[in-house]
């Protein structure tokens, strides 16, 4: 039998309770206070959690012979954990590498990955790739005084 | 007055009115094409306010807001899809006259109507906010405690869907802003040994990761990412007349009050009032079938109801520091990061920046009126711009933004990771609303719950036996109960229907 999103999201919720409840315990109580301490907030925030995760695996349960429509249309699981991956694959090299190197690459990559049924030439998508990265930079650089990763292997 | 006139001054400087011209400008593009909002430009201009003064950071940022909250109706007028929750009603009249060739008075409606319910409503937010703020100073911990817990419990309980998931997603949103170190003692909670965490998760890393990086891959693969055309046919002139205004007076004036009673409420803004005003024109209409397929009274309705929830959210915010919505949260973060807090004390320690916000909106929203009313013919071409340009530079504009926070990849890497939480939490339906808000109040409700505790050496009893304190805890009850007693009503009654109906089939 298929699990229904609600009881998915449910054990999920318990579960991340189930880790916050032990993180929470290396919280040090300060003694002899007059109010409930620093542990009560996350108690509070784990109680609702959990007794919400409860209410929806009852939920996903009682509700289990309904259809259920997919989030994603069909591949849009495999699209979006692509486009998740690339945006990690650019933090990464971006450490590594900066920004004025890594963001001709990676705009380049994000016009194909985000066009969907939309045709895009390779030689305007570099150029609006260079034009991006050097216009964003001059903005935020010398406009706004935001500094932008060197990269590791440059500082 | 003389906060007003100098903060109408600064504002009216000719940097600051250029600025306000091009925030604005890119606030209606971002209201007008779906998928992007008013609250995305807010998310993306925060880091860009770190290096700027505070009175320019709310110029860009409220500039922006003004327009993007205009800008919902031109798609829904032009192809039939809001900009945003808050232009739904817009479209089921103003779409059916861009179909009967009425494309440009139904844009011109949208306009007027947008001009007279923001100007209207912030007017009335100059006047009440310090009135609510001075009372606000006679508060102790324990109302403001209960205020904030009222604020979360009731976008919880309104939140789409079920009430468990809007509580599941303000527990979350709790928890995060339990990271780092507690309000009062100063202890560490949840840093992991990461020294970087010690100073609790960033809100524009909140914002950039769980809105404007989770909305563009998510988007991109539900294959949402595209328009229709759109066909305006003639686009001269204003398309209004005072002649409209008048014979659409009755509704105008109550959208307009409901738009700002709704907008006070926290959680219930923009989104719910344009439908209730919508469902009033038609009520009050002595020809309610023309409804839906193209009345002017329609698109009045929800336009003026939708920008006079920006007033109403204003004075909350302002006089209480409780954000009624995710982008009054939004607002409230751009405060804090440049070391202010709003509240009461805001109000009457910084009277010059709190009239300079009302003053930039008003301004803004005069801006947007003029920038609308000359750019109109060309507003069919906004919804032409390819989404994978923009959205590819949005993305590296998250990048820069998240990495400006601290000057450190972390915060990158933690808008990540709230990138994945968001997506997870869409698949899995939980509402955004109610973890912005339980993140950006978490510290003020624990602050507030604890000093209480604290001032009463000890005793709970203060919360429940001061009046209002009281009064908001037991509305905060019943937010969360009478949803959950309506449902089970409701499902009570479906059940009774069932066998009467089959018996009803029986006899046949």
């Amino acid at each position: 039998m298929k699990m229904r999103r609600d009881t998915k999201t449910g054990i999920v919720g318990l579960i991340g309770c189930v880790f916050f409840f032990f993180a929470s315990q290396s919280i040090k109580q300060p003694a002899k206070l007059l109010e409930p301490g620093p542990r009560l907030f996350p108690y509070v925030a784990i109680i609702l959690i959990a007794m919400s995760s409860v209410a929806l695996i009852i939920k996903g349960i009682k509700e289990r012979a309904a259809e259920e429509k997919p989030y994603f249309p069909k591949g849009g699981i495999l699209k979006i954990s692509k486009s998740y991956l690339m945006l990690v694959i650019y933090a990464v090299a971006m450490n590594w590498l900066g920004f004025l190197i890594t963001t001709p690459f990676a705009t380049v990559a994000f016009i194909y990955d985000l066009k969907g049924n939309s045709k895009v030439k390779l030689v305007p998508s570099i150029a609006i790739a260079v034009l991006v990265t050097a216009g964003l930079y001059a903005m935020f650089v010398w406009g706004f005084q935001v500094k932008l990763p060197a990269g590791i292997l440059f500082d | 007055m003389s906060e007003y006139i100098n903060a109408l001054m600064i504002c009216l400087q000719p940097i600051n009115l250029l600025l306000i011209v091009a925030m604005v400008s890119l606030g209606i593009v971002f209201g007008a094409i779906p998928g992007l909002s008013a609250t995305l430009g807010i998310a993306l201009l925060l880091p860009v306010t770190f290096g700027l003064s505070t009175e320019t950071s709310f110029v860009l940022l409220l500039a922006i807001w003004i327009g993007g909250v205009s800008g919902t109706f031109i798609s829904a007028v032009l192809i039939g899809i809001p900009g945003s929750s808050s232009a739904i009603a817009t479209c089921f009249d103003g779409f059916p006259m861009t179909k009967n060739g009425q494309a440009g008075k139904a844009l011109g409606i949208g306009m007027t109507a947008s001009f007279i319910g923001t100007v209207g409503s912030v007017a009335l937010a100059t006047v009440l906010s310090p009135v609510i703020a001075d009372f606000a100073l006679h508060l102790g911990p324990w109302e403001y405690f209960s205020l904030c817990f009222c604020a979360i419990t009731l976008v919880a309980s309104l939140s789409k869907g079920n009430i468990f998931k809007g509580i599941m997603a303000a527990g979350i949103g709790l928890l995060m802003g339990c990271i780092g170190m507690d309000p009062i003692n100063g202890a560490t909670r949840f840093t992991f040994g990461n020294v970087y965490l010690t100073a609790g998760i960033s809100t524009v890393a909140q914002m950039l990761g769980m809105f404007a990086m989770c909305q563009i891959i998510r988007d991109s693969a539900k294959g949402e990412a595209s328009m229709p055309d759109a066909d305006v046919g003639k686009m001269k002139g204003l398309g209004v007349g005072i002649r409209d205004i008048v014979e659409n007076i009755k509704t105008i004036v109550f959208a307009f009050a409901s738009g700002v009673w709704i907008g006070f409420l926290p959680g219930m803004g923009s989104g719910i009032s344009n439908m209730v005003a919508y469902g009033y024109a038609k009520s009050i209409s002595k020809d309610p079938d023309s409804f839906g397929k193209g009345n002017p009274a329609g698109v009045w309705a929800s336009e003026v109801a939708n920008n006079a929830s920006l007033g109403g959210a204003l004075i909350p915010m302002m006089a209480l520091g409780i954000p009624g919505d995710g982008i009054t949260a939004m607002l409230i973060a751009g405060l804090t990061i440049h070391g202010l807090q709003a509240g009461p004390l805001f109000m009457t320690e910084q009277p010059n920046l709190a009239m300079l916000i009302f003053a930039c909106v008003m301004v803004s929203a005069i801006v947007t009126y003029i920038i609308q009313i000359v750019t109109k013919r060309w507003f069919p071409y906004i919804l032409k711009v390819p989404y994978h340009y923009l959205y590819t530079v949005i993305l590296v504009i998250c990048y820069i933004g998240g990495y400006g926070i601290s000057n450190t990849m972390f915060n990158i890497y933690v808008m990540l990771a709230l990138c994945f939480l968001a997506i997870f939490m869409s698949v899995a339906a939980l509402p955004t609303s109610p973890l912005v808000l339980a993140f950006i109040l978490s510290s003020k409700l624990e602050r507030y719950f604890r000093q209480g505790i604290s001032y009463a050496h000890g005793s709970y009893a203060e919360f429940f036996t001061r009046p209002l304190s009281a009064a908001l805890l037991l509305i905060s009850v019943a937010c969360v109960v009478w949803p959950v007693y309506s449902e089970h009503k409701k499902k009570k009654a479906a059940a009774a229907a069932v066998p009467s109906v089959r018996s009803d089939v029986n006899d046949d």
